[in-house]
């Protein structure tokens, strides 16, 4: 009989070993994706005289100061600002969502010609970056008199590429053709059966692109900075890139952070209120699994 | 009255530069049609239904049987009005229907993965097609309580499908197709994903809800024993086209062709390569040293139809084949005990073939290996056309 360990014993240990591992990664990426928005809330409690003193963790009394200050700031108005953000991100994120729903909808279920086109067209377009055409986007704009309005930041948004993309690939998974047939069996026309049996059978994909399109459109700075002039119609990160070129009598950091930490709010909230429908088995049971 | 005519309806599915490739050009020319899967190819497409005529009668259960991609599921399909129709016409109570939408052709589906709504209980499952003709709510109700309680699946209403076992969600895709009182009630394949204890059970529920229901039924099933049971007629088919329309007891007894002897009855009919041969107006088969005279009936048949001795295809069940004293000789490559038979794989003539033998007239089941010596009767036998693989009778 051999000495030492048995085999049984040494996996165990090899196992609780792996685990304090792979347990000591997590913790630490945890505290690396946490450990920023800690940081702002700090410096947003502190003074822009102690800021200027260096990194500190140790959050001060200065908070409510911060956040009257800011509020009361006469170069900008915050809550005009968020409630312009907040009407642009949600229009974007709802339409974004449900039209790009629509198209990956009409790619997946209805046979046509030139379908591979219309497919690797719009996965193509995806590839261009925005700056590519925003001076023509701008100028076109300008030309249509629409610099200061929120049109031309919601409608573009709608033709999501990437959206479309994730749509369509979740639709291949989760949505049998069989489901659509039958809809057109019991009597439902096609756009009913797109509202009523579709769209809640993509729940979760909808949650996820409707957090991914909020927060994209809420933190735009780009265009709309291109294309916003008057005070009243501009939007968060406009404002708060406003605040941080203030002349230096008017400078105040624990200000800005401030505005920054009110800024992420509207989108913690949109995550928290989405990532319920962000869950597993909306669509078991439909079909033979 | 729900009638369903199918007028030479044909299916063709064009190119569309994906899965399928187009047929190669001839230098001079058109082009050739090829196959490819059992599939035709043409310069249109890959054809699934061609010539496919059928008269169904009001109240009648009729089922598309064939093996996979025979395109009985197509031919429903176009009944229903999911897929277009490429060639000729389709009637439903005397109305032609071909360019008609689905929610208008009154008619009910169910599929064989079931296609409930998830998201919905099963009661607004089986209320959806009623709310959409903006029924009262109260008779919506009645009529969703009515099917269920067919179907015994009251309890079930306020769960979702996915809290259901897979004979629970078929009844319930049964239930919402009933509770419109459909014209036509068409089934693609509805028991194929069940175990077989379920399937048995829900076969006689079928059986049952038909006579309840009283309306005309499309089944399509690739199983010859549900189409045994539950149709008035069969349709088997085979590459798009139809081989023979029958009622269950008209195929299995005088099957058309060599395809049709072969897939209908269970275990599968024994072929054996055999001379035919006409003698004063009397057939006899020869197989082996045993020489059978066909019976009066399969003689007049041959006989109205000018048929010679020639070399043919003989068919014969393996429950019509008996064991002998004399006769042609077999070896025995496996004896399978079933209970109340024996089944007796032998290799005869060449060639394998199943003789089912009752275990009661059996002394000993024969050793692997033994020689035996097998009969049968005119009666049963039939003789196949070695160039075409049409029975000879018809």
């Amino acid at each position: 009989m051999k000495k030492g360990l048995s085999g049984n014993t040494r996996g165990l240990i090899k196992l609780t070993v792996l685990r304090v591992i792979v347990y000591a990664i997590l913790i630490f990426l945890c505290i690396l994706c946490l450990f920023f928005f800690y940081l702002m809330l700090v410096n947003a409690s502190r003074s822009n005289a102690q800021l200027a003193t260096g990194f500190s963790l140790v959050p001060q009394e200065n908070f409510f100061k911060n956040l009257v200050n800011a509020w009361n700031d006469s170069s900008i108005n915050i809550p005009r600002g968020m409630l312009n953000s907040l009407i642009i991100a949600l229009a974007t994120a709802v339409l974004t969502t449900y039209f790009s729903a629509l198209t990956a909808y009409g790619v997946h279920a209805y046979e046509f010609k030139g379908k591979k086109f219309v497919f690797t067209f719009i996965i193509a377009v995806m590839m261009i970056p925005s700056q590519v055409s925003a001076l023509g986007f701008i100028q076109m704009m300008n030309k249509f008199h629409l610099n200061n309005s929120y049109i031309p930041l919601i409608v573009p948004g709608i033709a999501a590429p990437v959206v479309f993309f994730y749509m369509k690939q979740y639709m291949e998974s989760v949505l049998p053709l069989d489901v659509i047939d039958a809809a057109r069996v019991d009597g439902s026309g096609e756009f009913r059966t797109f509202n009523t049996i579709v769209l809640p059978m993509l729940k979760p994909a909808i949650a996820v692109q409707m957090i991914f399109s909020f927060v994209s459109s809420w933190n735009n700075y780009f265009i709309p900075a291109l294309l916003l002039d008057k005070a009243e119609m501009k939007t968060v990160p406009i404002m708060i890139a406003q605040l941080r070129s203030a002349d230096y009598s008017k400078f105040d950091m624990g200000k800005v952070y401030m505005f920054i930490l009110l800024a992420i709010l509207p989108v913690l909230i949109t995550y928290i209120f989405l990532s319920k429908s962000i869950i597993k088995g909306v669509t078991a049971g439909s079909v033979k699994g | 009255m729900s009638t369903v005519q199918l007028k030479n309806i044909k299916k063709v599915y064009p190119f569309s530069g994906g899965d399928t490739k187009r047929p190669k050009k001839e230098k001079k020319g058109g082009t050739a049609p090829e196959k490819k899967n059992n599939l035709q190819i043409t310069d249109e497409g890959v054809v699934a239904v061609q010539e496919f005529s059928l008269d169904i009668a009001d109240k009648e259960f009729i089922v598309l049987v064939g093996p996979s991609g025979c395109g009985k599921s197509t031919t429903l399909r176009m009944v229903a009005g999911l897929e277009e129709i490429s060639g000729g016409e389709l009637y439903i109570d005397g109305e032609l229907v071909n360019h008609v939408a689905p929610k208008d052709r009154d008619i009910a589906m169910v599929f064989q993965n079931y296609a409930l709504y998830p998201h919905m209980t099963v009661y607004k499952n089986m209320a959806f097609s009623l709310s959409l003709k903006h029924l009262p709510k109260d008779e919506i109700d009645r009529k969703v309580r009515e099917a269920a309680e067919i179907l015994d699946i009251t309890e079930y209403l306020i769960r979702k499908p996915k809290a259901l076992s897979g004979g629970q969600r078929q009844r319930v895709a049964i239930g919402r197709a009933i509770v419109r009182a459909p014209k036509v009630m068409l089934m693609d394949e509805p028991l194929s994903n069940l175990d077989a204890k379920l399937r048995n059970e829900m076969r006689a529920e079928i059986i049952k809800l038909r006579k309840r229901i009283d309306t005309t039924f499309i089944y399509v099933t690739h199983d010859q024993t549900e189409a045994m049971t539950l149709g008035d007629r069969i349709v088997v088919m085979k590459d798009g086209f139809i081989q023979q329309i029958g009622t269950p007891q008209e195929v299995f007894s005088h099957p058309a062709n060599l395809f049709v002897a072969g897939f209908i009855g269970m275990p599968v009919m024994n072929f054996f390569d055999a001379e035919l041969t006409e003698e004063n107006g009397r057939y006899f088969v020869e197989l082996g040293g045993l020489r059978t005279e066909l019976s009066a009936e399969k003689e007049a048949r041959l006989k109205a139809r000018g048929v010679r001795s020639q070399s043919v295809t003989l068919g014969v069940r393996p429950e019509h084949v008996d064991l002998a004293d004399e006769g042609a000789a077999a070896t025995v490559d496996v004896s399978e005990m079933m209970g109340s038979s024996v089944h007796l794989h032998l290799t005869a003539q060449g060639r394998s073939m199943i003789m089912i033998v009752p275990t009661v007239s059996m002394a000993d089941i024969p050793s692997m290996g033994q020689t035996v010596h097998f009969s049968f009767i005119g009666a049963v036998a039939h003789v196949f056309s070695k160039e075409t693989g049409a029975n000879l009778e018809f």
